[in-house]
C-alpha cells in the first residue's frame, strides 16, 4: 500500500479468523505472568519437584543398568518413581499445589486488570467476540497450569521409557500417556474456569488469594470435619481438588468397580456444578463492558 | 451516497433508565462530531455501532450491515479508541499495538510490522520497549490511537481522544486526526464535551440529550439555524427603550450599561429594533450580528428543547422523516 497525504501508509489485506486472536490473548495473558518474579519462584518451586523426579528416575535406571538383582529393592524405596499410573497420578497431584498457588496471584495478572484497567474494552472493540475472548483467557491459564502439571509428567513418562525398556515401556503403557493428558485437561479446565470466575469478579489479588485458598484450603478442612462428625464421606465431596484427584484416578484407570466408580460419578457431578457455576459468573461480567469511566 | 450508519428508531434502555429514546439518523461518511452531556447516550450510541450492546428496540446499521448481525466483522473496520484508559499493564508499547492489530484479523509479522510503522507515525518510536504504565497521559492517549490506526480502519470511532491532553498536545492531536480522517475513503466519529475540539475536526455534529436527538446537520446550517442574535448598544439613558423591546418579545441579557445581546422573536426584523429606538429618542452606536458557534448552538439547543421538533425538521434527515418525503 502506499504512503497517502498525511503521510499515513494504508493497510488491506485478507484478515484471519477471529478464532486465532484467541491465540494472541492467551500467548499475551503467559507473557505478562512470566514478566513477574514471583512467578519465576514459583515455577522454579514446581520445577524442583519435577527435577528431584527426573533425578530419581534416572538413578533408578542408572542402579538397575549396574546391578539387575537391586531393581526390586529400589522399587521399594523409591515409591513415587514406579512408573505406574498412579507415580504419574500423585506427581501431578502435588505440582498442583504449587500451581494453586500461583494461579492465586496469576488471576489478577491474567484477567482482573483487564476488568480493572479497560482491558476488556481494548479486546472487546477489536474484531473478536466474547467467547473468542473468553477462550483466549482460558487457554491462558490453561498453559500455566499445563506447564507446572502435564508437560512435566509427559518429559518424566518419556524419560522413563527413555531410561528403562525404552519403547517397550512406552508401548505398552500408553494409556498412563492418556491419563496424564486426561487428568492435566481436567485440571487446566476446572481451574480456568474457577480462576476466570472469581478475577473477573474479584479483580484484585488479595480478594482472590483469599477466595481461593477459601476454595481449596478451608473447605477442605471443614469437609473433613464435618465427615469425621456426622460421620458421613459424602462431605468430603466439597473438596474440590479431591474431586479433581479421583477424576484423575479414572483418568489413568487405577479405580475399581463397585463404591469407587459411584463416588468418582458424584465427584465428576460437583465438578461439573462447579464449571457451570463459573460459566454463569463469567457471563454477566463479560457483557458489563465499559466503554467510559 | 451511501450512509456511514444508520439507526431506526433505535431505543435503549438500561433497566428503567432510558439511554437513547427513538433515535433515527441516516448519517453519510465523514467527519462527524457526536456531542452531549453525560449520560446524554453518546456511550451507549458508541457501543450499539461497535455491536458491544444490544438496542432494546429498533436497528442500527454500519456500512449497510446490521451491526448486530454482522458485530465481528464491522469491527475489523472499525477502530475504536476509547475513553478509558483500556491499557494492559505490563505490556510494552509495542506490544500493545501489534497485539490490537493481531486482534484485528493481521497475521502476527505484518502486525509487529505495522506496530512499528503507526508509532513512528505518531512519534512513539523511542518509547515502544517502555512499558505501557510508564508512559505519560499525553503518550497514552497517542498509544491508543496508534492501537487504533494499526489495521487501517475505514471508521475511526473516538471517545474523548484530546481527555487529559496540556494544550500543545490537544492541538498536535486534532491536527493530527483531522489528518486522518481527511484521506479518501475514510470517517471519523469524535465523540467530546469539548465542542472546540468537534469543531475544528467535524463536518457534521450529533447534538445528544437525554438520549435524544436535538440536532443533528452540518455545522454551517446548525450555526445558521440560530435565532437573530445581535450585539446592540448605545447612547445615555435607556430604560424605556429596553422595556419596550422586553414588551414586543426581544430577548435581553445585559452586558454593560450602554450594550446588551438581543435576541429577535421569530418572523421579526431588525427594523423593530430601529423603529422603538427612534420613538425613544435613542442614538444606537452598534447592531452587530453575532457569530454562533457550537456551544451557543449547543446551549441553544439544550436551553431550547420546546423548539426541537422545529429543530430537527429542518436540519435533521431523520430516516421516517425522509422516506416520508
Amino acid at each position: 500500500m502506499s504512503v497517502d497525504s498525511v503521510g499515513f501508509r494504508g493497510w488491506s489485506e485478507q484478515l484471519a479468523s477471529p478464532w486465532l486472536a484467541s491465540w494472541s490473548i492467551a500467548r499475551t495473558g503467559l507473557l505478562l505472568v512470566l514478566r513477574r518474579k514471583l512467578f519465576w519462584i514459583l515455577l522454579g518451586l514446581a520445577l524442583l519437584n519435577f527435577l528431584f523426579m527426573f533425578a530419581l528416575i534416572y538413578l533408578k535406571a542408572q542402579l538397575s543398568a549396574q546391578n539387575p538383582a537391586i531393581e526390586r529393592f529400589v522399587d521399594r524405596i523409591l515409591t513415587s518413581v514406579t512408573g505406574t499410573g498412579d507415580s504419574y497420578l500423585n506427581f501431578m497431584f502435588l505440582q498442583g499445589t504449587v500451581t494453586m498457588l500461583m494461579l492465586a496471584f496469576a488471576g489478577e495478572v491474567l484477567v482482573g486488570s483487564d476488568f480493572q484497567q479497560g482491558g476488556l474494552t481494548f479486546y472487546l472493540s477489536r474484531r473478536i467476540s466474547r467467547r473468542h475472548y473468553a477462550l483466549g483467557k482460558l487457554l491462558g491459564i490453561g498453559m500455566l497450569v499445563s506447564i507446572t502439571t502435564t508437560i512435566p509428567a509427559v518429559i518424566l513418562f518419556i524419560e522413563y521409557g527413555a531410561m528403562t525398556d525404552s519403547l517397550t515401556y512406552l508401548r505398552e503403557n500408553w494409556r498412563i500417556l492418556l491419563g496424564i493428558l486426561g487428568y492435566g485437561t481436567v485440571m487446566a479446565t476446572v481451574l480456568s474456569l474457577v480462576l476466570f470466575a472469581l478475577a473477573a469478579w474479584l479483580q484484585k489479588t488479595v480478594p482472590l488469594v483469599m477466595a481461593w485458598a477459601a476454595l481449596f484450603v478451608l473447605l477442605p478442612v471443614l469437609g473433613r470435619i464435618l465427615s469425621r462428625v456426622q460421620d458421613e464421606e459424602s462431605w468430603l465431596l466439597i473438596m474440590l481438588w479431591r474431586n479433581l484427584r479421583l477424576l484423575g484416578s479414572w483418568c489413568f484407570g487405577s479405580v475399581d468397580a463397585g463404591e469407587e466408580t459411584e463416588l468418582i460419578g458424584w465427584a465428576a457431578s460437583v465438578v461439573l456444578i462447579v464449571c457451570a457455576a463459573s460459566v454463569a459468573a463469567i457471563i454477566p461480567r463479560l457483557r458489563a463492558i465499559r466503554v467510559v469511566q | 451516497m451511501s450512509s456511514l450508519f444508520q439507526l431506526e428508531h433505535l431505543t435503549h434502555d438500561y433497566g428503567q433508565h432510558r439511554a437513547l429514546d427513538d433515535v433515527n439518523l441516516d448519517i453519510a461518511p465523514g467527519t462527524i462530531g457526536l456531542v452531549g452531556q453525560n449520560g446524554a447516550g453518546k456511550s451507549t450510541l458508541m457501543q450499539i455501532l461497535l455491536g458491544l450492546n444490544r438496542p432494546t428496540q429498533g436497528v442500527a446499521r454500519l456500512f449497510g450491515q446490521d451491526v448486530q448481525q454482522a458485530g465481528v466483522e464491522l469491527r475489523g473496520r472499525v477502530g475504536f479508541m476509547p475513553e478509558r484508559s483500556a491499557i494492559i499493564p505490563g505490556l510494552h508499547g509495542l506490544e500493545y499495538v501489534a497485539l490490537a492489530g493481531e486482534l484485528s484479523g493481521m497475521p502476527r509479522r505484518e502486525a509487529m510490522r505495522r506496530g512499528h510503522e503507526t508509532l513512528s507515525y505518531l512519534g512513539l518510536e523511542e518509547a515502544r520497549y517502555r512499558k505501557l504504565e510508564q508512559y505519560s497521559v499525553g503518550m497514552q492517549q497517542r498509544l491508543k490511537l496508534a492501537a487504533t490506526l494499526v489495521h487501517d480502519p475505514d471508521l475511526l470511532l473516538l471517545d474523548e481522544p484530546t481527555a487529559g491532553l496540556d494544550p500543545d498536545g490537544r492541538n498536535k492531536m486534532l491536527s493530527l486526526i483531522r489528518g486522518l480522517a481527511s484521506r479518501p475513503d475514510k470517517s471519523l466519529v469524535l465523540s467530546s464535551h469539548l465542542l472546540g475540539d468537534i469543531e475544528r475536526v467535524c463536518e457534521t455534529t450529533i447534538i445528544l440529550d437525554a438520549g435524544r436527538v436535538i440536532g443533528v446537520g452540518p455545522m454551517d446550517d446548525l450555526r445558521s439555524s440560530r435565532p437573530s442574535c445581535y450585539t446592540l448598544r448605545w447612547k445615555g439613558e435607556a430604560d424605556g427603550f429596553l422595556d419596550g423591546l422586553r414588551e414586543v418579545g426581544v430577548q435581553l441579557e445585559a452586558v454593560d450599561k450602554t450594550s446588551a445581546r438581543v435576541t429577535l422573536p421569530d418572523g421579526k426584523t431588525t427594523q423593530l429594533i430601529f423603529a422603538l429606538a427612534h420613538r425613544h429618542s435613542i442614538s444606537l452606536t452598534a447592531l452587530e450580528p453575532e457569530e454562533e458557534n457550537l456551544e451557543a448552538v449547543y446551549h441553544r439547543l439544550i436551553g431550547r428543547q420546546d423548539n426541537l421538533n422545529e429543530v430537527r425538521s429542518d436540519r435533521a434527515t431523520p430516516v421516517g422523516q425522509e422516506a416520508a418525503s
